[in-house]
């Protein structure tokens, strides 16, 4: 056999640093990462990125930080597995290998001129971040940007500091719910759906990106199509098992696309009928 | 120009012999008491030319079962794609195979092309083996005009009496034939008996199942919510055979495998099967294909809805292996037909 | 990484998983050079009772067993189940299948059985926890190979939860049932490199079943290569009667 080494396969990694990490739950931990020589990660809201550690393999892992920030990028990870758990053993300093970035992300440009409606379920405001940031960044650009976010307890509750931010800011409309609260949480209660009939939208010129597990999808749909809300005006971002990132090893695939290629951003008129997607 | 060759059979033990010489020679060789297998061969002996299709498709030195396809060094840092490849020359390959191969071709060479694959299939010379008559009543190469060869090869031998007619497709395989002496350009009495064959082969291959083949298409992409795959589910083991010798299944994982001093070690791409429980599980526990149903279902979009969306063609190529390897008897001519009735 | 003190310990068993680890020839030395080996009765006299990691083999089928497992499980910070004994019951799970008086009966005779307790045999997770499976009878030692490395590595290894067939196809054996013979391959859980199939026997399901009970189409097969039931079901029983009922791990 001849060892030939491949410099275009898709499988070469480059080398990326972890600059900073922390703990952001008990079970979320980020990381801030640079890749080697101040190399560009070249990446739109929405895309991901396949992370690679020694002895524990790869993941995909969704971009949380915005393209406007420059000079490394930042994920967010929850511990599940065998790879989740290898991550959250790493800190500052340590290396690991990058593939990437992948998929089609949020259509930014498209979304210019464009009322925004965040719609973040648990771990969805960790891709959705992305795009939050990346309009944030570029308030002037877009029309009335409102965010929902909803997650299990006030304990689960991500990025906090930036979510009190987001909420002093007089051009962001922020609201929160949790699924239950222990007496002193002075929010909302009760499931993400509770928060739609509340806002008030020029559906015509509304997005609504939606992000969020499976089981989210089917009632929030719902609610935003009772809002007028058109289906080609939404947005949404799904997770998958993935292996390659490139549209191959088949794991992702939902009826005919492949998330890891296709999407993980889809919009919701060109996926409704796909019953493997929703 | 179209240039035919002929070796006579009194010869066949000389050119195997030959072509074994020149480089690594696989071949059809008989496995177990039944069945067949591609292997290294050096002699005409070992070769089963009358054989029925192999456990495993030749996609196996394509997209080899266990593949390194990264080596690390954790310390350094370091991660290269690397292949490991060799020269084979495939004998005797049926022409469903040749058909298999080819839609393999077209998913890797998808961008972003898959070099893995692409450097090794050019290391990989074909000789074609045309079938002159069915193998078994499980093939749908009729349906599925698979059962003369569409190109994909670099020769293609058609056995006739006393001879082997050998069809020239490609320079490479032009150039290796030169190398062997008892390889003569053919007379009119081959091609004679070429064309007296090809037109016997009309009658005897005709599609298996009452349907044409354009319409293959449209029954699957309406047939999500059919019964039919609720009547699977329960015959279904989901035990991953019909897909692991599938010639165009090509669903892979990819594993870490670090050496024990915890610094070196590679990523090795491993055939994997959708019909597998874990497949489409994410590691939070949801898994979005969780009914075998749903799996089988996919299996057949995957041959006969989503390819011709993409690459106009039907992923399924006829050999009947799924159908003969399954020991739940589940038979892809009777799943079809099922459709048909269903749709009516 | 600092080097983990490792113990084996042997319940109800042959010993022969922990002699497929003595066996392991050079290899042997690569594992020598990651772990501390601090006891390990087959192959040396010291003894320790501190570890980070204890390796157990076979099942626990006495009451005594019941308590020197639980303190092994608070003196150890990984505890991994090594063989079918341990992971399963394997072959002394086939107990379970009698009545206990008959069984000490059998075995240590009228006078003899009332100086032995004895309780149904359990799998070790079934007593304590367990963080890793090393299945089979005997190991594979490839796998045991690439299970330490996850443990040693602070990381969960799940065994894929795919049939033997999978495994089988892909070293191209021909079925068994090609053969005519009953082979367990299709409903156990791969991960032995259908070692034994690719030796030229059946698989005996050593190493548990899949996660995906498929009954009816089990039954089919059964009926299809007309094979009694009552065989089947002995050749199941032979190392998955201790876990039969519980939810696969």
């Amino acid at each position: 056999m001849e060892r030939t080494v491949l410099l275009k396969s898709p499988y070469v990694a480059s080398e990326g640093r972890i600059i900073e990490s922390r703990f952001l739950t008990k079970e979320e931990k980020y990381f801030k990462i640079a890749l080697k020589g101040g190399k560009l990660l070249d990446f739109v809201p929405g895309q991901f990125v396949m992370v690679a550690i020694p002895g524990a393999g790869e993941a995909p892992i969704s971009i949380s930080s915005s393209p406007s920030q420059v000079g490394y990028f930042e994920i967010v990870v929850r511990k599940v597995g065998t790879f989740t758990s290898a991550i959250h053993m790493l800190e500052e300093g340590d290396m690991i290998g990058i593939r990437g970035p992948f998929g089609s992300g949020f259509p930014v440009r498209m979304l210019e001129g464009n009322d925004m409606l965040f719609i973040a379920g648990g771990l969805g405001i960790i891709p959705l971040r992305s795009l939050i940031n990346y309009v944030i960044d570029n308030r002037r650009d877009y029309g009335k940007v409102s965010i929902l976010l909803g997650c299990k307890s006030p304990e689960n509750l991500l990025f906090s500091d930036e979510l009190d931010e987001w909420q002093q800011r007089l051009d962001v409309n922020l609201a929160c719910t949790v699924d239950r609260a222990a007496p002193d949480w002075d929010g909302n209660v009760g499931l993400i759906t509770s928060l739609i009939p509340g806002v008030t939208l020029d559906s015509h010129m509304t997005y609504a990106i939606v992000v969020g597990p499976p089981v989210m999808y089917k009632y929030v749909l719902t609610e935003l199509v009772k809002k007028e809300v058109p289906e080609s005006q939404i947005y949404v971002s799904f997770e998958r098992h993935m292996k390659c990132g490139v549209g191959h090893c088949g794991h992702c695939q939902m009826g005919s696309l492949y998330c890891c290629k296709e999407g993980p951003v889809f919009n919701y008129a060109k996926i409704k009928d796909n019953i493997e997607a929703l | 120009m179209e240039q035919y060759l002929i070796l006579f059979k009194n010869d066949f033990d000389d050119f195997v012999e030959r072509l074994a010489k020149i480089q690594k020679l696989v071949a059809p060789v008989k496995r177990g008491s039944k069945s067949f297998a591609f292997d290294e061969v050096t002699a005409a002996e070992d070769v089963s030319l009358n054989y029925i299709p192999t456990i495993l498709p030749p996609k196996k030195y394509f997209m080899p079962q266990n593949e390194t396809i990264v080596e690390y060094e954790k310390k350094q840092n370091k991660w290269e794609a690397i292949l490991y490849s060799e020269a084979i020359t495939l004998f005797g390959v049926h022409t469903c195979d040749l058909a298999g191969i080819q839609c393999l071709n077209l998913v890797f060479s998808d961008r972003p092309n898959d070099v893995h694959y692409i450097i090794r299939k050019k290391r990989i010379l074909i000789i074609g083996l045309e079938c002159n008559d069915y193998c078994d009543e499980y093939a749908t190469c009729g349906l599925m005009d698979n059962h003369n060869a569409n190109g994909g090869y670099d020769l293609l031998m058609t056995e006739l009496e006393d001879r082997f007619v050998i069809h020239v497709n490609t320079v490479d395989g032009e150039e290796l034939m030169g190398k062997l002496a008892m390889v003569k350009p053919a007379d009119a009495e081959s091609m004679t008996m070429l064309n007296k064959m090809r037109n016997k082969k009309r009658e005897v291959f005709q599609p298996e199942i009452d349907i044409e083949r354009k319409e293959l298409k449209p029954l699957f992409e309406e047939s999500f919510q059919a019964e039919v795959w609720d009547s699977i589910h329960e015959k279904c083991l989901s035990c991953g055979n019909c897909t692991n010798v599938c010639p165009t299944c090509y669903c892979y994982d990819v594993e870490d495998e670090i050496d024990l001093d915890f610094n070196k070690g590679k990523m090795v791409r491993k055939w994997d099967s959708c019909q597998s429980r874990p497949f489409a599980m994410i590691s939070g526990g949801e898994n979005f294909r969780p009914e075998r149903g749903g799996r089988q279902r996919h299996r057949y979009m995957r041959k006969f809805n989503y390819p011709f969306e993409k690459y106009n063609r039907y992923f399924c190529t006829g050999c009947g292996r799924c159908s003969r390897t399954c020991m739940a008897k589940i038979n892809l001519k009777e799943t079809i037909e099922t459709l048909i009735e269903e749709k009516k | 990484m600092k080097r983990k003190t490792v113990a084996f310990f042997d319940f109800t068993c042959c010993e022969g998983c922990q002699l497929q680890v003595a066996n392991f020839g050079e290899e042997l030395l690569d594992i020598l050079a990651a772990i501390d080996v601090v006891m390990f009765r087959e192959v040396m006299s010291e003894k320790s009772d501190e570890y980070d990691v204890a390796i157990i083999e076979g099942s626990i089928t006495t009451p005594h067993d019941v308590e020197r497992i639980k303190e092994i499980r608070e003196t150890a910070t990984t505890v991994i189940a090594l063989g079918s004994c341990a992971s399963i019951g394997g072959i002394n799970g086939m107990k379970n299948s009698f009545k206990l008086e008959d069984v000490q009966s059998y075995v240590y005779g009228e006078d003899g059985k009332n100086y032995f307790e004895t309780i149904p045999t359990m799998a070790v997770h079934q007593v304590v926890d367990v963080d890793y499976f090393v299945h089979g009878c005997p190991i594979y030692p490839p796998e045991f190979v690439k299970i330490l490395k996850y443990a040693l590595q602070g990381l969960p290894y799940t065994v894929k939860d795919e049939a033997v067939c999978v495994e089988c196809k892909l070293n191209e054996n021909e079925c068994m049932y090609e053969k005519g013979l009953t082979c367990l391959g299709p409903i156990t859980k791969a991960g032995c490199n259908s070692w034994c199939i690719n030796y030229g026997n059946i698989c005996y399901g050593c190493r548990g079943m899949v996660k995906e009970t498929t009954k009816n189409a089990s039954i089919d097969v059964i009926k299809k290569y007309d094979i009694p039931m009552d065989w089947i079901m002995g050749k199941f029983d032979m190392y998955n009667k201790a876990t039969e009922s519980e939810e696969k791990k």
